[in-house]
């Protein structure tokens, strides 16, 4: 019972971490339409800002993830302007083909610059463990877990409380009418972005501070946050937290009842499940599936 | 003006007729080696992807053992000097395109070869290698599976993978009071270090140790939380990690978060690699690994003298501490080198039955290959991580330090 109990609270925790990896993926891909695979290659930059935050001028990886964030904010801002809009309304397969070739530039860049080493952004804290009777509840992870449930509700408040957030999801709707009423159509993709690539960002911060990373990591939590991101649903603020707890817990348990290996091969089973049974996601609106942009 | 024109064609047309001929002529090409003063060897590398970190560091040991050749003035074949002509590609850290490569080269007419990293892509290139006539000195491709196949063109300067853990199971059989009673296997699923488990496993219990069901993970899995929490209830006196520096790393880490205290953690290859104490700080002390090669290696040669000269001569060209992977993809070469001079010629199958028959003492360690191709001759090394620096603790003959036992504050 107790590994059960372990289980299930290390699943959760890890579940909070992919979820605040997915979150931007899943926002841009819901506003607008794209697929980023780059967004795996955003999270290792963000990683290895916050390491460098901590290398050089001794800065908490909670802190340093705001310089994560703000540059990736004003870099995703300008990719997205002088780039990723050249191909916004193209097919989906040429977004697709730009973002991977983006990935693939970013990687590489990173290689040069950083190296292929591992790194990791090396706490007091991040590796101590509360204890809750015979269930460890490690600090590092639980502080990450917080922090992407708080980015969860701060979007939700965003996208529902703003004129900006609200100017996203009307843009993120219907393209045509959102700029009849006067959006800045162009600006609302370039700050979606954005805000994607800066939740990117602290993402990577959080993942330096639990665990390794090295630019070859980019492609598995592009890969991941995709599974998320369908298994959660599109055009919900939740969705992202929702996949992401659904996959660690699944992982968790597969982990802890089936042979090891398997629990890959569980959390792509568990979203081709959900897919049947509800193909919108978990709890994403069908709407997302079927728009036509103009 | 028609005169010009046709001066050029005929340029053009003799040129690339030449350029064809080179192509289909590749084995006297090669055989005109020594002639030519120059011995091709073709290398495809993990410059990029997955494995670049391991990549880089094989090419550096390819590229120092090529300098250092050379600066002796080349390889003695048959009174004629040939300096050594490495050439290098990109197999993008995947095992089918590290054998195509193997391939292009061979129709270049190449035909000796180094290996590229891991055992994955190395007996890609061995099918590939056996197909075309060509040998390979492997450097880094440990996994057993490469020589039950039968192949007679692949020799493997490395120990083979059944002793990365072995060897960490001997030194604690040997080194360690009190004497750990029971020992728990966390495996990445790769078959490499599969294969590196059934050899610790099938060691263990010849030496009377208890072994718990082993744990498996996906190879590159940051979390192994699910194998630790099955591993935790049965109270292991040692867990032994068949695992890459990822998931070393995150065994160390989670170990800790779940709160898992052995009397030592023991983690193969992880260990010797710089970024195993960088990445973890004060919780790396004690780990055990193993390593195919350490500075204070028995043994020398007169391309690079001793161990230690190796590790000067590493830190004066590449500005970093010599890894074992340098000094493998090193001892490849090397072994080329010495078969050549001892063949008399650069003719894949004359280096191949030198090779066959090399038995020298060199920097690395003793290089001799048995019948699979496979050199058991050579023992490795058990490092531990003592003051954030890896020591060599086991064999005695060559420790530096006594393993520090316990290895964890239980």
């Amino acid at each position: 019972m107790s590994a059960f109990l372990q289980a299930t609270v290390y699943g959760l925790l890890q579940g909070g971490l992919l979820a605040l990896v997915a979150v931007g993926f899943s926002l841009v891909w819901g506003v607008m339409n794209v697929v980023n695979l780059a967004h795996g290659a955003f999270v290792i930059l963000g990683a290895y800002i916050g390491w460098g935050m901590h290398q050089e001028f001794g800065l908490d990886p909670f802190l340093g993830m705001f310089v994560s964030a703000a540059v990736l904010f004003a870099l995703g801002y300008v990719t997205q302007r002088l780039l990723i809009n050249l191909v916004v309304n193209g097919p989906i397969f040429i977004t697709l083909l730009l973002t991977f070739g983006l990935e693939l530039v970013m990687v590489q860049g990173m290689n040069l610059a950083f190296s292929a080493d591992f790194r990791s952004i090396e706490t007091s804290y991040a590796g101590e463990s509360l204890a809750l009777g015979s269930v460890r509840v490690p600090v590092g992870r639980l502080l990450a877990f917080a922090l992407a449930v708080a980015i969860t509700f701060l979007l939700v408040a965003l996208v529902t409380r703003t004129r900006t957030g609200m100017s996203i999801m009307a843009t993120g709707m219907d393209r045509g009418a959102a700029r009849l009423m006067g959006i800045r159509a162009r600006h609302v993709y370039a700050l979606t972005f954005g805000i994607a690539t800066a939740l990117a960002g602290m993402a990577g911060a959080m993942i330096g501070t639990v665990g390794t990373f090295s630019p070859a990591a980019a492609g598995s939590f592009t890969l991941m946050s995709f599974v998320v991101a369908v298994l959660g649903g599109l055009g919900n603020m939740y969705g992202a937290l929702a996949g992401g707890l659904v996959i660690g817990l699944v992982q968790a348990w597969g982990g802890q009842y089936l042979p090891g290996t398997w629990v890959n091969a569980l959390a792509f089973l568990v979203l081709i499940i959900v897919l049947v049974v509800r193909p919108t996601g978990l709890v994403g609106k069908a709407f997302y599936a079927a728009r036509l942009e103009v | 003006m028609r005169s010009r024109r046709l001066a050029l064609a005929s340029v053009i047309t003799a040129s690339s007729l030449a350029m064809a001929g080179c192509g289909s002529k590749g084995e006297e090409q090669i055989e005109g080696a020594a002639s030519s003063g120059r011995l091709a060897i073709g290398a495809s590398l993990s410059l990029t992807g997955q494995l670049a970190r391991e990549g880089l560091l094989t090419k550096e040991g390819y590229q120092l053992c090529q300098d250092k050749v050379n600066a002796k003035g080349g390889v003695d074949i048959g009174g004629k000097k040939a300096r050594l002509d490495i050439q290098y590609q990109d197999d993008t850290s995947k095992p089918d395109v590290a054998a195509q490569l193997v391939d292009q080269f061979n129709d270049q007419g190449v035909k000796l070869i180094l290996s590229s990293y891991g055992s994955a892509n190395t007996e890609a290139q061995a099918a590939v290698v056996e197909r075309n006539g060509q040998v390979m000195a492997d450097s880094a491709g440990a996994d057993n599976k490469i020589f039950s196949k039968g192949y007679e063109r692949t020799f493997a300067v490395l120990s083979p993978a059944t002793e990365y853990a072995s060897s960490i199971v001997k030194a604690i059989a040997e080194l360690a009071t009190p004497k750990p009673r029971t020992i728990a296997f966390l495996s990445a699923d790769d078959g490499f270090s599969k294969t590196v488990t059934q050899g610790g496993i099938k060691t263990a219990e010849g030496l009377g140790f208890t072994v718990l069901d082993s744990q498996f993970f996906p190879s590159g899995a940051t979390d192994v939380s699910s194998a630790l929490t099955r591993v935790k209830g049965k109270n292991p006196d040692v867990i032994i990690g068949s695992v890459h520096l990822v998931e070393g790393v995150a065994i160390i880490k989670q170990a800790r978060e779940l709160e898992v205290t052995p009397a030592a953690f023991g983690e193969t290859v992880a260990p010797p690699t710089p970024d195993f104490a960088k990445s973890l700080g004060a919780q790396a002390e004690n780990v055990l690994g193993s390593s195919q090669w350490t500075h204070v290696t028995a043994g020398q040669d007169k391309y690079f003298g001793t161990a230690k000269d190796y590790a000067r001569d590493i830190q004066a060209k590449f500005g970093h501490a010599p890894e074992y992977h340098n000094a493998e993809a090193t001892a490849a070469c090397l072994s080329f080198a010495l078969a050549a001079e001892k063949a008399g010629s650069s003719d894949a199958d004359k280096v191949r039955d030198a090779l066959s028959g090399l038995d020298t003492e060199s920097f690395f360690g003793r290089i001799k290959f048995d019948a699979t191709g496979q050199n058991i001759f050579k023992p490795m090394s058990v490092i531990q991580i003592q003051n954030g620096k890896a020591v060599t603790v086991w064999p005695k003959e060559s420790a530096e330090a006594k393993m520090i036992w316990p290895g964890t504050k239980q």
